[in-house]
C-alpha cells in the first residue's frame, strides 16, 4: 500500500491504464501542458506525449463529440470536463450519443468512453458552478455512474471504468483531490461496478452515502458512537448499478435507514435508494426512511449559507436518533 | 362454472359463523333463492341463501364447523364439473380463503429465495437478508390490522411482522413511537412479557378465566359456548368494565295506570286488537320520556371524540331465549301508539323466539328495558347494553301499604332501576329522566297524548 492524495491515486490508474493499453487516451481542457486544472494528469503529457494527453479549446460538445467518434472507432477515450457543471454544455454528445450507439447501431458499436471531472459542491462557487449531477445522468438507460469517496476506491474503479465497453460517468469531487489514504499498489487492482463497501459496521441503523457525503456519514457514526448507537455505514460507490442487496442486507439487520446525498432532493439517488429499500425489505422497517440531501433551491454563496444547504453530520445524527426512536 | 359460496357476513359484529344445518344434500339442484343451509352467527341463526342456478356439487364444512367470514363453505356448477383445483387450493387446513392463501404461498415463495448479489440491480422481489426466517414462515390470513374499536393500528412494517411471527395481537400493544406507532422494540417487550395480564384500560378476559376449577374428578357436563353467549359474555363485560355504572331507582304508583290498561283493553278485546302489557306503558313512557332528556338517549363514543344524542328513539327490550336472551328493537316507539307498540313487540318476541330476527331487528337500539316483573322480582340492576347510556330494569306491581295524607291504605307500586353510563349520564340527568318516566306512568292519560 502506498499513502496517495485522491488526485494521485486516479492519476496512477490512468497511468497504469495507459501504459497497458495504446488505444487510451485523455482529452479535455488543460490536461497536458497545465497538468489538469487540479493536478489530477500532472506529468502525464510529459510520458504520453501530445498524442494521447490532447488539450482542448473550450468546446464541450465538441470534445465530448470527439471522444464519441473516437471511441466508436476503436480508441478508448478518457475525456476530462473540467468540472462536471460544465458537461452540460456537452449533454447532448454525453447523454444522448454515448450511451445509444450501442443501441441504436444493434450492438455494431462499442462505446468505452470514461467523462470523468469533478462533481458537486466545493465551497463558495454558487448555483452555477455547485451542480451534483448523478441522479441526472443516472437516470439515462446505458450510463454507468461511479462516485468514489477514497482514493483507493478512486484508483480500483476507474481502471475498470476505463477497461468498460460502454459509457461511463466518472465524478470526483475538488474537495477531495487532496485527501490521503492508503491506496493499493496490486498489479492490476480492479473493483467492479456496483459493488458497496461497508465502511463501518454496526446493528442499530444504516446510514448510506456517497462520495463527500460518505465522510459527513463517518463523522455522524463516531456521535453516535458516543451515545451508544452503532451505525453501519455503506458507501454504494457506483450509483449505477447500485448494490441494492448490500444496503437492503444492512436494512434488513438494522431496521433503519438514512441516505446522505447532497444532491437536491426531488428524483435524487436517495430517493431512488429509499424507494428500493421499501420495496425490498418493507417488513423490515421499523422507521421511514430519512434523507439528509440539499434543499431544493440552487446552491448559495455566502458561507453560511452555504453550510446550511450542504449535508452535515448534526442534521444526520438528528435523522438517525428520529429513525431510532430515540430524540 | 363453480360458483365458491363462502361464509357471508350476516351482522356488523360477525366475525366468524358456525354452520349449524345443512339444508341441501350434494347433488341436489338449486336455485336462486333457495335455503342452503342455516348459519348461527354471534347474535341469530340466519338462512343462507343461494343467489345462483346449479347443482351444489360440495359441502365444503361439515354442520357445527365455525369458519370466518369469507372461507368457502359450499361449491355450486355444473352437474359433471372438476371442481378439484378449487378444493386443493382450499389447502389441507382450510384456514384460509382461496386468496389469502394464494398472496401468502406467494409471498412465501418469493421470500424463501436465495439472495443474488451477482445480480445486484435486479428488481426481483427477493429474500433480502437469506436469513432463513422467512423461509420458515407459514401462510396465514393477513391480521386484520384494526383495533376492536376498528381503528387502524398505527405499526412499523417490522412491528407487524415480528408480532405476526410471535403471534402477538397488535391491538393488545401499546405503542411508544409518534403518534402512537408500534414499533419493534414494543412488540418486543411485548413478548418479553408474555400473554397480557392486565390491561390498562381493564379488559377482562372473559373467555379464559384464571381462577381455579373444581377438582377435575368432581362430574361435571360440558357445553359448547355458543355464538350468542360470547357474544353476551364479550359485550355486557366490556360495558361493565368500561362504563362506569351507577344506579337510581324509583317506586311509582301504577294504580291510575293498571286502571287505564285494564279500560284499554277491554276496548281492544271487543275491537279485536292486540292487548296492552304493562311492559309496553313502560316501553312509551321511557320514548316519551327519553324525546325530553336526551343524554339518556346517547352513546359515548370515545374513538369519534363524541357523545351522540340521537334525534330518534329506538327502544331495545331484552327478551329471553332458550339461547340466552335478544333485544329486538321497536323503533321510532316515540311516534307509535300504544297498540302498535304492542303489536310490534309481541311480534318481535315471537320471532326471537324462533331465532327469526333479522340483524336489522335487533340492532340499533337507542335505550333498552329489561323486565322479570313478570317473575316476581321486585328489583334488580342491568348492565347498560352498549352503546346506550342507560338501561331500565323494570320489576313487578306488587300490592304494598302505601301511606296517602296520614292514612296507610293499599297501593300497587312498581319498583324501575335505571343502570347509567357515568360517562355520559350524571346522577341528576337520570333522576330527571326518572321523574319524568314516573309522572307518565302515574298520569298514564299522557300517554295517549
Amino acid at each position: 500500500m502506498a499513502t496517495l492524495q485522491f488526485r494521485e491515486a486516479l492519476r496512477a490508474a490512468m497511468t497504469e491504464e495507459m501504459e497497458r493499453d495504446d488505444d487510451i487516451f485523455l482529452i479535455g481542457e488543460e490536461v497536458a501542458e497545465y497538468d489538469g486544472a487540479y493536478k489530477v494528469s500532472k506529468g502525464m503529457l510529459d510520458q504520453f506525449g501530445p498524442q494521447r494527453v490532447i488539450d482542448t479549446p473550450i468546446s464541450e460538445l465538441g470534445f465530448a463529440g470527439l471522444g464519441v467518434g473516437a471511441a466508436m472507432n476503436g480508441l478508448r477515450p478518457i475525456v476530462e470536463f473540467m468540472t462536471f457543471n460544465f458537461s452540460y454544455v456537452g449533454f447532448d454528445q454525453v447523454v444522448n450519443n454515448a450511451p445509444n450507439v450501442r443501441y441504436m447501431s444493434g450492438g455494431q458499436f462499442e462505446m468505452p468512453i470514461v467523462f470523468r471531472g469533478p462533481n458537486g459542491a466545493a465551497g463558495q462557487l454558487a448555483a452555477t458552478h455547485s451542480n451534483s449531477t448523478e441522479a441526472l445522468y443516472s437516470n439515462f438507460p446505458g450510463l454507468k455512474v461511479v462516485s468514489p469517496s477514497i482514493p483507493d476506491d478512486g484508483k480500483g474503479l476507474l481502471k475498470t471504468a476505463i477497461r468498460e465497453d460502454d459509457p461511463v460517468i466518472f465524478l470526483e469531487s475538488e474537495l477531495m483531490y487532496g485527501l490521503k489514504d492508503e491506496v493499493s499498489e496490486e498489479a492490476d487492482y480492479t473493483i467492479p461496478l456496483g459493488s458497496a463497501r461497508v465502511a463501518r459496521e454496526g446493528s442499530d441503523v444504516t446510514i448510506v452515502a456517497h462520495s463527500k457525503s460518505h465522510h459527513v456519514a463517518m463523522d455522524a457514526a463516531e456521535q453516535l458512537a458516543e451515545k451508544g448507537y452503532e451505525a453501519e455505514v455503506i458507501d454504494p460507490r457506483t450509483i449505477k448499478p447500485l448494490d441494492i442487496d448490500a444496503i437492503v442486507e444492512s436494512v434488513v439487520k438494522t431496521n433503519r435507514l438514512v441516505v446522505i446525498d447532497e444532491s437536491n432532493p426531488f428524483a435524487s439517488v436517495a430517493s431512488e435508494i429509499t424507494h428500493r429499500v421499501q420495496d425490498r425489505a418493507f417488513d423490515y422497517l421499523d422507521a421511514p426512511i430519512l434523507r439528509v440531501t440539499a434543499p431544493d433551491v440552487p446552491a448559495p454563496y455566502a458561507p453560511n449559507l452555504m453550510d446550511a444547504y450542504m449535508p452535515g453530520a448534526d442534521e444526520t445524527v438528528d435523522k438517525c436518533l428520529r429513525v431510532l426512536y430515540a430524540e | 362454472m363453480a360458483i365458491l359460496i363462502e361464509m357471508p357476513k350476516l351482522s356488523d359484529t360477525m366475525e366468524e359463523g358456525v354452520l349449524s344445518a345443512w339444508l341441501m344434500d350434494e347433488g341436489d339442484e338449486v336455485s336462486s333463492g333457495d335455503v342452503l343451509a342455516q348459519v348461527e352467527t354471534d347474535k341469530a341463526t340466519m338462512d343462507l341463501e343461494a343467489f345462483d342456478e346449479g347443482v351444489l356439487l360440495k359441502k365444503v364444512i361439515d354442520e357445527g364447523d365455525s369458519v370466518p367470514i369469507g372461507q368457502l363453505i359450499a361449491v355450486i356448477g355444473e352437474a359433471d364439473e372438476d371442481i378439484s383445483d378449487i378444493l386443493d387450493d382450499q389447502g389441507g387446513d382450510g384456514a384460509a380463503g382461496a386468496d389469502e392463501t394464494d398472496d401468502a404461498a406467494a409471498s412465501d415463495a418469493a421470500a424463501s429465495s436465495e439472495p443474488t448479489p451477482s445480480s445486484p440491480d435486479s428488481d426481483v422481489v427477493e429474500d433480502p437478508a437469506g436469513d432463513g426466517q422467512l423461509g420458515d414462515r407459514t401462510p396465514e390470513p393477513v391480521p386484520a390490522g384494526t383495533d376492536a374499536e376498528g381503528r387502524r393500528i398505527k405499526a412499523s412494517p417490522l412491528a407487524r411482522r415480528i408480532a405476526e411471527e410471535h403471534g402477538v395481537d397488535l391491538s393488545q400493544v401499546d405503542g411508544s413511537g409518534p403518534e402512537g406507532r408500534i414499533i419493534r422494540r414494543d412488540v418486543e417487550a411485548r413478548i418479553e412479557e408474555g400473554p397480557p395480564a392486565a390491561e390498562p384500560a381493564p379488559q377482562p378476559d372473559v373467555e379464559t378465566p384464571s381462577y381455579d376449577l373444581p377438582d377435575d374428578e368432581a362430574p361435571y357436563e360440558s357445553h359448547d359456548i355458543s355464538q350468542m353467549r360470547k357474544t353476551i359474555a364479550r359485550r355486557l363485560a366490556e360495558s361493565k368494565y368500561t362504563a362506569p355504572h351507577f344506579y337510581e331507582t324509583v317506586d311509582i304508583d301504577m294504580e291510575k295506570a293498571i286502571a287505564l290498561r285494564a279500560e284499554l283493553n277491554e276496548l281492544a278485546e271487543e275491537q279485536d286488537r292486540t292487548k296492552i302489557s304493562f311492559n309496553d306503558l313502560v316501553t312509551k313512557a321511557c320514548a316519551l320520556s327519553l324525546q325530553k332528556h336526551p343524554y339518556v338517549n346517547a352513546s359515548y363514543l370515545p374513538d369519534e371524540g363524541e357523545i351522540r344524542t340521537y334525534n330518534q328513539v329506538h327502544i331495545g327490550i331484552a327478551v329471553a331465549i332458550d339461547e340466552g336472551l335478544i333485544t329486538p328493537v321497536v323503533r321510532n316507539a316515540d311516534q307509535k301508539g300504544m297498540t302498535e307498540i304492542a303489536r310490534e313487540t309481541r311480534e318481535l318476541a315471537a320471532r326471537a323466539q324462533d331465532n327469526d330476527l333479522e340483524p336489522e331487528e335487533f340492532e340499533g337500539a337507542t335505550f333498552t328495558t329489561s323486565n322479570l316483573g313478570m317473575f316476581g322480582i321486585e328489583e334488580f340492576t342491568a348492565i347498560v347494553n352498549p352503546p346506550n347510556s342507560a338501561i331500565l330494569a323494570i320489576g313487578a306491581i306488587r300490592d304494598t301499604p302505601v301511606v296517602e295524607d296520614g292514612e296507610v291504605v293499599p297501593g300497587k307500586r312498581m319498583k324501575v332501576t335505571l343502570s347509567c353510563d357515568h360517562r355520559v349520564v350524571d346522577g341528576a340527568i337520570g333522576a330527571q329522566f326518572l321523574s319524568t318516566l314516573r309522572s307518565y306512568l302515574e298520569e298514564p292519560m299522557n300517554l295517549l297524548l
